[in-house]
């Protein structure tokens, strides 16, 4: 049993999300299709491609916020069967920033980053509270702690939101168009944050489109078009040379 | 009767006083057990359990089609007879008409709050069930410090207007033999036909309790605000 465990705990080349044969269907319409990815710990993904290509369900699916209808998806070791427990165990290690930041209108800044470290991880009210703060800090918004959401600008929430994810202290970082819901100038505030994070050797995948940040930061660009991933690189070869035709449309519309 | 007289109402205070009590208290019983149990069913037919959503469904549209007076009358009636069969030995139970009063009117509504807090439900962000799933959180925990927080304060104008008409409401306990503020005012008004100066002070007495009430929800909704929203 103890060797059984040590053997699942892997070196940090290894991979900690694994995703085989993924297949997503909402009712009729496919929107994932034999995918296969593997994220190593401490790796950088951008998942890039056109509105619709099933970008966002990946990761959705990573967390199991989307079930998936058949394959296999693996996280830190645990493989998300439908068990609840299962499900649970995956989302304490996974932190999740939406487009809409989804941040709780009715608590603090503070109270927002407190919840679920006291629900789920037990933390007392003081611990919380210190580890809320630190991260608050990290994303430099601490001087807001005690203000509710709706008083903050777009960029702000989104920052909380990170800080929010950051407080379960998770082994993986999912990022939904995190910048698609912002104003231009707040934009960057967000990149910067996410930058950060990734330069402290957090795993992360991110849906994103903004280009500069994947040349930035990211190890590998995952493209993806009807729900197939059609191209993998690193970003100096994506964006580069794009093998195929469809990323070559998909830079062209993107990069004025 | 060319003038007012309103000494009437001063020498019949006591009664009236009981009556407004029992009011009061018929009221805050069956907020409480109203909504509570209205939240209940609300989360049973939000989760679409398969049985007991549908049964739940079925009751909220019964008592919400029924008069209130009706199942006064059928609970006052028909559960001691229930409750005897139920007990072997086929002789009626009787409740008592205070009982009576009480869970009926629990019962009641908790439908029309159920009503209330289901459509509110529905209006809370798909977005804020998945962050709450992203961040592990249970079932309970999301509902009880995510969801229904939310849910209650967006829903307290409407739940505050149905536990006026519910205060209201409370006069039907006269088909129970029971007297509330009103049903004593009335006694008294026939009895020394001082039927403008009763009707009149009592309308004051229901104004004032419902405007308080109305401050009162206003200055909670106040406090409790989302600040920015």
């Amino acid at each position: 049993m103890l060797q059984l465990a040590a053997g699942n705990k892997m070196g940090p080349s290894a991979s900690i999300v694994t995703v085989e044969n993924l297949e997503k269907r909402f009712g009729h319409f496919t929107a994932l299709s034999d995918v296969n990815l593997t994220v190593a710990a401490g790796e950088k993904i951008v998942l890039c491609g056109p509105s619709g290509s099933g970008k966002s369900t990946l990761i959705r699916c990573i967390n199991h916020i989307e079930k998936h209808d058949a394959g296999r998806i693996v996280v830190d070791g645990v493989e998300l069967t439908g068990r609840m427990e299962d499900i649970n165990g995956v989302r304490r290690e996974v932190g999740m920033v939406f487009q809409s930041f989804n941040l709780f209108p009715h608590l603090s800044v503070v109270e927002n980053c407190m919840l679920a470290p006291m629900k789920v991880r037990g933390l007392s009210r003081a611990e919380a509270h210190e580890r809320a703060i630190g991260l608050l800090r990290k994303v430099r918004i601490h001087d807001q702690a005690n203000k509710y959401p709706g008083q903050l600008s777009g960029g702000q929430q989104q920052r909380v939101a990170i800080a929010r994810a950051l407080c379960m202290q998770p082994k993986i970082m999912l990022f939904d168009e995190p910048t698609s819901a912002l104003d231009p100038e707040m934009v960057k505030e967000v990149l910067d944050t996410m930058v950060e994070l990734a330069k402290d050797g957090m795993t992360m995948v991110c849906v994103t489109h903004e280009m500069g940040f994947a040349r930035e930061i990211a190890d590998r660009v995952v493209f993806m078009d009807r729900g197939c991933i059609v191209e993998e690189a690193d970003p100096e070869t994506f964006f580069r040379a794009p093998r195929t035709e469809r990323a070559r449309d998909f830079l062209g519309q993107i990069i004025h | 009767m060319n003038s007012l007289d309103f000494s009437i109402v001063v020498q019949a205070w006591p009664y009236l006083w009981s009556g407004l009590l029992f009011s009061l208290a018929l009221t805050a019983v069956a907020f409480v057990v109203g909504l509570v149990l209205g939240t209940c069913l609300a989360l049973v037919q939000h989760f679409e359990l398969p049985v007991i959503g549908r049964l739940v469904r079925g009751y909220v549209a019964l008592m919400r089609s029924i008069p209130l007076i009706l199942v006064l009358f059928w609970f006052f009636f028909l559960v001691p007879i229930v409750l005897g069969h139920l007990s072997g030995n086929g002789r009626p139970v009787p409740i008592g008409a205070t009982w009576t009063a009480f869970i009926t009117f629990g019962l009641f509504e908790a439908a029309y709050y159920s009503e209330i807090i289901r459509v509110g439900l529905r209006a809370v962000n798909r977005g804020q069930f998945e962050a709450c799933q992203a961040l592990a959180l249970s079932t309970f925990d999301t509902y009880r410090s995510v969801i229904l927080p939310q849910v209650l304060r967006v829903a307290s104008p409407i739940i505050l207007s149905q536990t006026i008409i519910l205060f209201q409401d409370t006069s039907l306990v006269y088909v129970l033999s029971l007297t509330d503020l009103l049903g004593a005012a009335s006694k008294l008004a026939q009895l020394n036909g001082r039927l403008v100066e009763m009707y009149l002070v009592i309308a004051v007495v229901y104004l004032a309790i419902s405007s308080a009430a109305s401050q009162c929800v206003a200055s909670l909704r106040k406090r409790y605000a989302i600040a920015g929203r």
